[in-house]
């Protein structure tokens, strides 16, 4: 690939001695292999995955007017544990409230809040409370489940000591 | 008739323009390119499938949690990085000297208990690290410093979105600390980063 030099420089037929003129090519051949290798090398160092954001609303403490009332079959709340998801409807302390329990995957919990979702209709209401043991991980996972089932009421609370009773009694 | 010869064409060509381009990406490779922040701790956020983007044009305020639960803030707002450090220093009576603002600035999180300040701020960044100082912000509710430090921030930044960023496996309770001290301060509306992660169907 190297440059020709096709610029004159032979004898022509008996003139004066000139100096050799020397082209003032120079071969750019390494410089670009250089210069695509660093932008190869910077390219494939670059983080590529930005982080994305999923945005978190909770209700103004200071504002208490606002309160919709909810009925307590269109509600449904789930206690995600660290590997899975407890979930129950009605009043914790009550003895008719069944507590059941499942896990992360999507025939899990999923299917369960778009199961009762489709039942209850638009007015279903997520209320989200994490157990002692749970990590930010699960948390995370249940917003996004209801994200996914396009959930958009949902409430994430602290676990009360009924609820962590009736997760204690049920033994599961 | 005589025989046409097809003219020789020359093999070289002129790379002066490819060599121009090559170096022009370069060079606009390397000064878009931002270096990855210093982090006091690795942190892996969990995935979710939300898309939107991390908006930071207005200042951000970002709290991350570590594995173990440390609690560790930072902004890239340098006005309210330099007015939080003097708030606090004030507040708990440490002297700032110029070394101190250095290696304050310098470093691009604040992780430790005020009583610790003078000790951390004295030596370098990167060996406060190393010696395992940044230990995180105490947030318990009867210490409360991070209300102290986003107080600050918010009192010379009032437009600061908060951005939480918490290690997958951080406990949920630390987090809980942390939205019950925003909310005391009234603020609200929480940005949690998460890595992007595929929707399902």
């Amino acid at each position: 690939m190297a440059e020709i030099d096709s610029s004159g420089g032979g004898k022509k037929g008996g003139g004066k001695k000139r100096s050799k003129k020397m082209s003032t090519k120079i071969d750019m051949t390494p410089m670009v292999d250089l210069g695509f290798l660093l932008i190869t090398f910077f390219m494939l160092t670059t983080t590529l995955a930005k982080p994305v954001t999923m945005q978190l609303n909770m209700p103004d403490k200071t504002d208490t007017k606002e309160t919709s009332p909810v009925k307590l079959s269109e509600t449904l709340t789930v206690s995600p544990d660290e590997n899975k998801v407890y979930y129950y409807q009605g009043i914790p302390t009550e003895a008719g409230t069944k507590l059941e329990v499942t896990d992360y995957s999507d025939t899990g919990i999923r299917k369960v809040i778009a199961d009762l979702k489709a039942k209850v209709g638009s007015n279903f209401t997520l209320v989200i409370k994490p157990t002692k043991k749970a990590k930010y991980r699960n948390m995370v996972d249940m917003l996004d489940e209801c994200a996914i089932t396009n959930n958009k009421r949902y409430a994430l609370l602290e676990i009360d000591p009924d609820t962590e009773a009736l997760i204690k009694r049920s033994g599961k | 008739m005589p025989k046409v010869k097809a003219k020789r064409q020359s093999v070289s060509l002129d790379m002066t323009a490819m060599c121009d381009v090559a170096f022009l990406l370069l060079t606009f490779f390397m000064l878009t390119a931002k270096f990855r922040p210093e982090e006091a701790v690795t942190i892996t956020p969990p995935s979710s499938i939300s898309e939107k983007p991390l908006n930071a044009k207005d200042g951000m305020l970002t709290i991350s949690v570590s594995n173990e639960g440390g609690v560790y803030l930072a902004t890239d707002d340098q006005m309210a990085r330099e007015f939080m450090l003097e708030r606090m220093a004030n507040r708990y009576g440490v002297a700032l000297t110029g070394e101190m603002k250095k290696n304050y600035m310098s470093s691009e999180i604040v992780g430790y208990p005020a009583g610790a300040m003078r000790q951390v701020l004295s030596i370098k960044a990167s060996e406060a690290k190393d010696k395992g100082f940044l230990k995180g912000i105490p947030v318990d509710s009867a210490n409360n410093e991070l209300s102290y430090w986003v107080g600050y921030a918010k009192l010379s930044n009032p437009e600061l979105k908060v951005a939480i960023k918490g290690d997958q496996n951080s406990s949920y309770k630390v987090f809980a600390d942390i939205i019950g001290t925003l909310q005391a301060q009234n603020i609200n509306i929480f940005q949690l980063v998460t890595s992007p992660e595929n929707k399902p169907k």
